[in-house]
């Protein structure tokens, strides 16, 4: 705690030193590295033939050598099975000590990178894989969660086409191009607001391989104030019904967000 | 005569050296493979933690002259709680600080920091929760695994008896063969990976590894006894008895026959008088 709080003193130059933050370091020994001595009065020589001298109270006097604190080097690792966002199987990883120690040799899901097990375990990679890329499962469970809202006019007359789907992914931060996205096979068409609030689905497909179900909201909107729709506060965890009824299930089975577990469903 | 060794030889003249605990006693009787242990354990020098030592023979002072390099230990300290945990080679320092040149020094502790962490022992199958110190993990990463670092250490840089008794177990099972006895193919890839460490050894050295002086002791009287039959008294006393009626039976058989010779009774054994008078009439 102590440590933190230097350090926060530390980070604001501009605060005048005062009797509080002036004090000095209480806890001296606080280090989580071996402590390295030195004697401060070098001891004195013996002679060659007898022992070491007796030593004196000067000689117990010691100060520290290692102030200066270098960063541990990361442990080099190879995988012994598929690990999700981290590498294939016979993959050799570096990663922060800790991290590998606890969550990978310990559990049995890599080895040590000795020069033994790198010829025992160590795969070269070849094109098969199980994902397109590292962090393609993680997208994927991201988007199945998600509920893309879909915003489209009162006034104007429109069918859903890609680029609603593609514009309304972008204010999620989502970048899609439309030889990503799929559409539903009926076309969804209006201004009707029977639809409001109720969800479709489309299925969007990473690097050309992976696919994910996305489900998605309709919301009419508009320019005009008058004509606006009240709007209903967390409408991403309402469940609402589907368009089409025989992708009720579908839906269904997609998860939802972790808070809306605990929501009642309205109706 | 003269020079260093001399002087060493003189002072032996009127050394009368110490009585340990080797020349008498229990001491005496452990065996030899328990005190090469002991040698190992208590009386090598480990490995500097807290101190870096100087390299080479001689240095140059600043004042010009050569002068020879003694690299002189720190004194460690080493408390019960090192026992029940693996702490690397650390140790307590007793020490002193003294913040600037005129002002008075004061004691100072300097105590490890200690931290809870699980280990895996491929040997013995086993994941331990125990307490260690940052560097013997990274000791342990060295080593590429934690049976590695405990079986190539010696027993003066483990020093904590934990450590020690592990090393017995992995080294038994090494040497009889034990790990793994349900699954012959693990056992036979782990026993490859670590065989050659039980080189150094016999079977009784280690036996007798790892234990502290009043836990050998204990294990030596536990084999005596072990080893010494107590035979009641009574069937010794019975058995002679059986042998001296024999005897009697024989000799009264041979007595029989010989008829000339005069019969001994036991009567003419016990005649106070006779030797006594003997004795009187001669003088």
């Amino acid at each position: 705690m102590w440590a933190s709080w230097k350090s926060a003193f530390a980070a604001t130059p501009f605060v005048a030193k005062t009797l509080l933050n002036a004090t000095p370091n209480l806890f001296p020994q606080q280090t989580r590295t071996t402590i390295i001595l030195e004697r401060v009065y070098p001891i004195r020589l013996h002679k060659k033939g007898s022992g070491e001298r007796r030593m004196e109270k000067k000689d117990f006097i010691y100060k520290r050598v290692d102030k200066d604190k270098k960063k541990q080097a990361p442990l080099s690792i190879i995988l012994t099975q598929y690990v999700e966002g981290v590498g294939e199987k016979g993959d050799k990883v570096n990663m922060k000590r800790q991290k590998a120690y606890t969550h990978f040799l310990l559990p049995g899901l890599a080895v040590y990178a000795s020069p033994e097990n790198m010829k025992k375990y160590y795969i070269e990679q070849d094109d098969q894989k199980t994902n397109s890329s590292l962090y393609a499962p993680n997208t994927v469970k991201v988007l199945s969660r998600c509920c893309l809202i879909v915003n489209l006019s009162v006034d104007n007359p429109w069918t859903i086409e890609k680029w609603h789907v593609r514009a309304n992914f972008r204010k999620m931060n989502v970048f899609v191009t439309d030889d990503a996205i799929t559409l539903p096979e009926k076309p969804i068409s209006g201004p009707n607001l029977d639809y409001e609030g109720k969800e479709f689905y489309i299925t969007l497909t990473i690097n050309k391989t992976e696919t994910v179900k996305v489900r998605c909201k309709i919301h009419h909107d508009t320019f005009i104030y008058s004509k606006e729709l009240p709007l209903v506060p967390e409408y991403w965890k309402i469940p609402g019904k589907a368009i089409f009824e025989e992708d009720q299930e579908i839906l269904d089975s997609l998860p939802r967000p972790k808070w809306e577990d605990t929501m009642t469903v309205k109706d | 005569m003269s020079g260093p060794k001399s002087n060493e030889l003189t002072k032996l003249l009127y050394k009368f050296p110490k009585p340990n605990r080797w020349q008498q006693g229990i001491g005496a009787e452990l065996p030899e493979a328990y005190k090469k242990f002991w040698k190992e354990w208590k009386l090598d020098r480990p490995k500097p933690v807290h101190w870096i030592d100087k390299e080479g023979k001689y240095e140059r002072w600043t004042d010009g002259t050569i002068r020879p390099i003694q690299n002189v230990d720190i004194p460690l300290k080493y408390p019960k709680e090192l026992d029940k945990g693996i702490w690397g080679g650390e140790a307590v320092i007793q020490g002193m600080m003294k913040p600037k040149h005129k002002k008075r020094r004061y004691v100072h502790y300097w105590v490890p920091q200690l931290k809870r962490s699980v280990v895996y022992s491929e040997i013995l199958n086993k994941y331990m929760n125990t307490i260690v110190t940052d560097r013997t993990l990274n000791l342990i990463h060295q080593h590429y695994g934690f049976d590695h670092y405990i079986l190539s250490t010696k027993a003066c840089d483990l020093r904590s008896l934990l450590a020690l008794n592990l090393k017995r177990n992995m080294l038994i099972a090494l040497y009889d063969k034990t790990l793994y006895p349900d699954d012959p193919v693990k056992q036979e890839e782990v026993y490859e990976k670590y065989k050659h460490y039980t080189e150094g050894y016999t079977r009784e050295e280690i036996e007798w590894y790892g234990y502290s002086y009043e836990e050998a002791c204990k294990m030596l009287m536990i084999n005596k006894k072990k080893s010494m039959v107590t035979v009641p008294l009574k069937v010794k006393f019975r058995e002679e008895l059986i042998q001296m009626l024999k005897e009697e039976k024989l000799e009264l058989v041979k007595d029989e026959e010989p008829v000339d010779s005069e019969p001994k009774s036991w009567l003419s054994k016990l005649n106070i008088f006779k030797s006594n008078s003997n004795k009187s009439a001669t003088e």
